[in-house]
């Protein structure tokens, strides 16, 4: 059975291509120079560039973090370009006048832009490399008041929102990779909510990273007005490349008030081939604050791709009667590595936080699942309940969890509960008597082991997800 | 992290060391020198070391305390209190010292027990084969001290196939104040033997002290031991000890730990399943209050197939004390239809008290059972309203339902006279004065 099947796994990335264009590339390295030279070409005011330097200093007094479960050969930030840019053309008007050579990779990946903005009523934000390019729906969106553009657009419209929260829930100098991106970041996006609007439709942005060994710092920033709430999608493909590519994205999420923000993450970044050759680093600060009364702030993701992820989309529950979520399914095929989990900060009174994750290692790879849930002493009445499973498809692979649970106040009410499980032969041979093949069990049983966080997507990401799932583990069971 | 803590601390404890470089021929020695070179390329552990996250030793490491000289000035008679009387065997060690005079041994049982000097000899290959073997000197700073300062400690032999139905007590009593002692156990568990054993630390000082125990057991195949470790310290003592097991074939190991006292105390239990189909449980229980620390690190590594394991740790922290639990399952590959349960169950009794818990699992094999969980929380109103509505105040229904959450973890202790005394001993400590 098991060769049968075999034959079916390592499939080729399918979203493997390099489109030529031609790209504005910093030469490589890092120091002030670079981080002067991003922000006046990017034609910064004087306040980013004092943020960029900042985060700057704060990154050369710190060393790279080693406690978590990943293994990577060191990173030389020497040898990375940090800025590329797609040669600047004239200002476009339409998506006609988009580079066709950039709309036919998005044809390749299956995402005619124009189309699925049309049919799914989907304004996307498309990142190339690093710089923005074109921006659907914007009208549509300004209408309600609510402002979806790139970071650095932002900047030059709306300098006085980005400047009040840039870096206010990830400080410059929070962690490693952090401060690297905040001193370097190029581009992302900007989101902001007013009072008591609800955004009309999904927002979503699709992150491609095109240049070889061109690393990228995106920087996403949301805000969510009293009363607001939104729903944010980010996927991601990436060419396949045999250097390890870096990416170190910041993302920030702010809820006032009765906000409520869902961020939902499909990533699929490319993860090196069966040999673990090549592949992305994913290391990625997401956190959210729930700031106001009755905020929420909802993580959804989906990790198949990339060599190494290792990423802990956080919560931090200020405001009294917050709710902090986070469901997560990490796929791990190969060699790749995968340590995430997430962070709740109770800090508010009758905070509430889930925790959902699911983790499924198959072939050499390894996946942890990292969290950590506190309870501080102001925190009275907080409730957190997380469960994490893991499935384990093969004997070569592992799976990890490290919970840290620290409870500061004697009202809360905390559950912890993980389990670690295989596709069992008897669940198989019960298929097999109704007619139904190994290949197709193994896929309902996994997309039934990941039913709980699958449910939280979006509707077409849940039908992406449930399609990449089955097509990332195919014959790996035998 | 800690500015606080002395960097001399170790080299104060170094000056105590007795030199026996010039008899290295001795193969105690021998041990006492490697041990003692681990000590000099060890630092002492931070709150930067993931390991000691949550727990600050730098109180200990203000202190000066040499090591417990020998002092026999105790009589059977201040022993009654914590007499046992099932236990025909008693090895009693004072300050870390052996004392003869006050221990009992049945030699109508098959069991070689005594003191360490007296087999070193007699019974060369097997402890040199083992002692320091599976507490090794170097990773855990504190188990390189006491193999450095090893002079006395407890030998007990179970021969192949021997049943011995009556506990073995081993009794260490502190007594001096401003000492440390270095309380040592070698428990071999030959083929098919079985064996009870109680380890009880207790105090007949109100001061100050630092006990660095360190207790290793080996089983061999179809072997049997329940160890019962209770740690009854003053209030103001420190605890560190480790506690290294291995297991080979089909071998059953039980462990039931009870923390009551200590300023700081720290339990590091490790459990190797070398051997197919070996079997261990674990329970662990610990209750404080004012503001103790209590730390248990538990680490169960299944390295063959068929192993199971079970483990049950509870704590219940009243005022500002602070409980900390750390219990890692590694399953490594081939380790394949390993069976292991590990739940940590923890009660808050009051605002300020704290609880760092973390259970760990690290699974590199596919065919596996694991699960474990974690729970914190207050005593279950519903529990509370069901005993209130029987006439029982508020305060007896909490505190009744707190002596519950401990007695279940007392209940599993085999030794009856013990059992009663601890479950008297947890009545007190949980009834809170109305």
């Amino acid at each position: 059975m098991s060769a049968v099947l075999q034959s079916l796994v390592n499939q080729p990335y399918k979203h493997g291509f390099v489109t030529d264009i031609d790209s504005d590339v910093a030469p490589k390295g890092l120091n002030e120079e670079i981080i002067r030279l991003i922000s006046s070409k990017k034609n910064e005011p004087e306040w980013l560039l004092a943020f960029r330097l900042k985060a700057y200093q704060h990154w050369l007094t710190m060393t790279e973090p080693s406690w978590q479960n990943v293994h990577y050969p060191k990173i030389d930030f020497q040898n990375i370009s940090y800025y590329s840019a797609p040669k600047p053309k004239k200002k476009l008007a339409s998506m006609d006048e988009v580079d066709p050579e950039l709309l036919r990779t998005f044809e390749k990946l299956g995402v005619p832009i124009h189309e699925r903005a049309a049919l799914a009523g989907v304004a996307v934000d498309v990142i190339f490399d690093s710089v923005s390019v074109t921006t659907t729906y914007k009208q549509k969106l300004a209408e309600v008041g609510i402002i979806f553009c790139s970071i650095s657009e932002a900047v030059h419209n709306h300098p006085d929102l980005v400047q009040k929260y840039l870096g206010t829930v990830v400080p410059v100098g929070d962690n490693y990779f952090a401060a690297l991106n905040s001193a370097v970041f190029t581009d992302g996006s900007f989101c902001y909510i007013p009072k008591g609007v609800k955004c009309p439709m999904d927002l979503s942005t699709y992150f491609r990273i095109n240049t070889e060994g061109s690393g990228q710092f995106e920087r996403t920033l949301i805000i969510a007005e009293e009363g607001a709430s939104v729903s944010y999608l980010e996927g991601c493909t990436a060419p396949r490349f045999d250097t390890n590519q870096l990416h170190a994205a910041v993302v920030e999420l702010i809820a006032m008030d009765d906000a409520d923000i869902k961020y939902s993450t499909v990533q699929n970044w490319y993860a090196g081939d069966e040999k673990g050759v090549g592949g992305i680093y994913n290391f990625v600060t997401k956190r959210g604050l729930a700031k106001g009364r009755n905020s929420r702030i909802s993580w959804t993701q989906v990790e198949t791709g990339s060599a190494i992820t290792w990423k802990y989309p956080s919560c931090i529950l200020r405001g009294d009667n917050s709710v902090g979520e986070f469901y997560s399914v990490a796929v791990t095929n190969h060699f790749q590595q995968a340590d995430t989990g997430t962070k709740m900060i109770h800090l508010g009174k009758n905070t509430r936080s889930t925790i959902v994750s699911k983790g499924i290692s198959a072939g050499r790879s390894n996946s942890s699942y990292r969290g950590l849930v506190r309870v501080a002493p102001t925190a009275d009445g907080a409730r957190n309940y997380s469960q994490c499973d893991s499935m384990l498809i093969g004997d070569q692979c592992g799976a990890h969890t490290f919970p840290y649970i620290q409870v500061n106040n004697n009202s809360a009410v905390i559950e912890h509960e993980a389990s670690t499980s295989k596709i069992g032969e008897d669940q198989l041979f019960y298929f097999a008597q109704r007619g139904i093949d190994a290949e197709e069990a193994v896929s309902i049983i996994i997309n039934g082991f990941c039913k709980d966080v699958f449910q939280q997507l979006p509707m077409e990401f849940a039908v992406e997800a449930t399609k990449l799932l089955s097509f990332k583990l195919e014959g790996s069971v035998g | 992290m800690n500015p606080t803590i002395r960097s001399d601390y170790l080299d104060f404890l170094r000056r105590y060391w007795p030199n026996v470089q010039s008899e290295a021929q001795n193969w105690l020695n021998q041990l006492r020198i490697n041990a003692f070179d681990h000590v000099n390329a060890q630092r002492l552990p931070t709150r930067r070391d993931e390991d000691w996250r949550f727990t600050d030793i730098s109180p200990l490491t203000q202190l000066t305390y040499s090591p417990a000289k020998p002092e026999y000035n105790l009589q059977a008679s201040d022993l009654t209190h914590w007499q046992l009387k099932e236990a025909k065997n008693r090895l009693v060690f004072v300050d870390g010292h052996y004392a003869e005079h006050l221990s009992v041994i049945d030699n109508s049982l098959q069991l070689v027990i005594g003191n360490l000097p007296d087999f070193a000899s007699t019974h060369r290959e097997m402890l040199e084969a083992q002692l320091g073997c599976h507490a090794t000197s170097d990773c855990n700073v504190f188990t390189a001290l006491n193999t450095a300062f090893l002079h006395d400690g407890a030998v007990i032999i179970v021969p192949k196939n021997t049943v011995v139905e009556e506990p073995v007590h081993i009794l260490f009593i502190a007594t001096q104040s401003e000492v440390t002692g270095y309380p040592r156990c070698l428990v071999l568990g030959e083929a098919g033997s079985q064996i009870t054993l109680i380890e009880d630390h207790v105090a007949l000082t109100q001061s100050a002290y630092v006990t660095n125990s360190v207790t290793e057991i080996d089983l061999a195949d179809n072997a049997s031991v329940k160890h019962i470790r209770i740690q009854r310290d003053n209030a103001l003592a420190f605890h560190m000890a480790s506690c290294a097991v291995s297991l080979a074939r089909a071998s059953n190991y039980q462990s039931i730990s009870i923390s009551l006292g200590a300023q700081i105390s720290r339990y590091n239990l490790g459990i190797r399943l070398m051997g197919e189909a070996a079997e261990c449980a674990v329970s662990g229980l610990a209750l404080i209050g004012d503001r103790q620390l209590a730390d248990t690190h538990t680490c169960i590594d299944h390295s063959k197939p068929n192993g199971i394991s079970h483990q049950q740790h509870r704590c219940i922290v009243d005022d500002s004390a602070h409980a900390v639990f750390n219990g890692k399952i590694i399953v490594r590959p081939y380790a394949q239809r390993t069976n292991s349960a590990q739940s940590s169950r923890n009660l808050l009794l009051s605002k300020t008290a704290q609880i760092d818990t973390k259970p760990q699992l690290e699974i590199f094999a596919n065919d596996v059972k694991c699960a474990h969980g974690a729970t914190v929380g207050q005593l279950d109103p519903d529990e509370i309203f069901y005993l209130k509505s029987r006439g029982l105040p508020d305060l007896v229904a909490r505190d009744l339902l707190t002596y519950a959450f401990g007695a279940e973890i007392i209940q599993r202790i085999p030794v009856a006279s013990l059992k009663q005394r601890l479950e008297q001993a947890i009545l007190c400590r949980t009834q809170r004065q109305s």
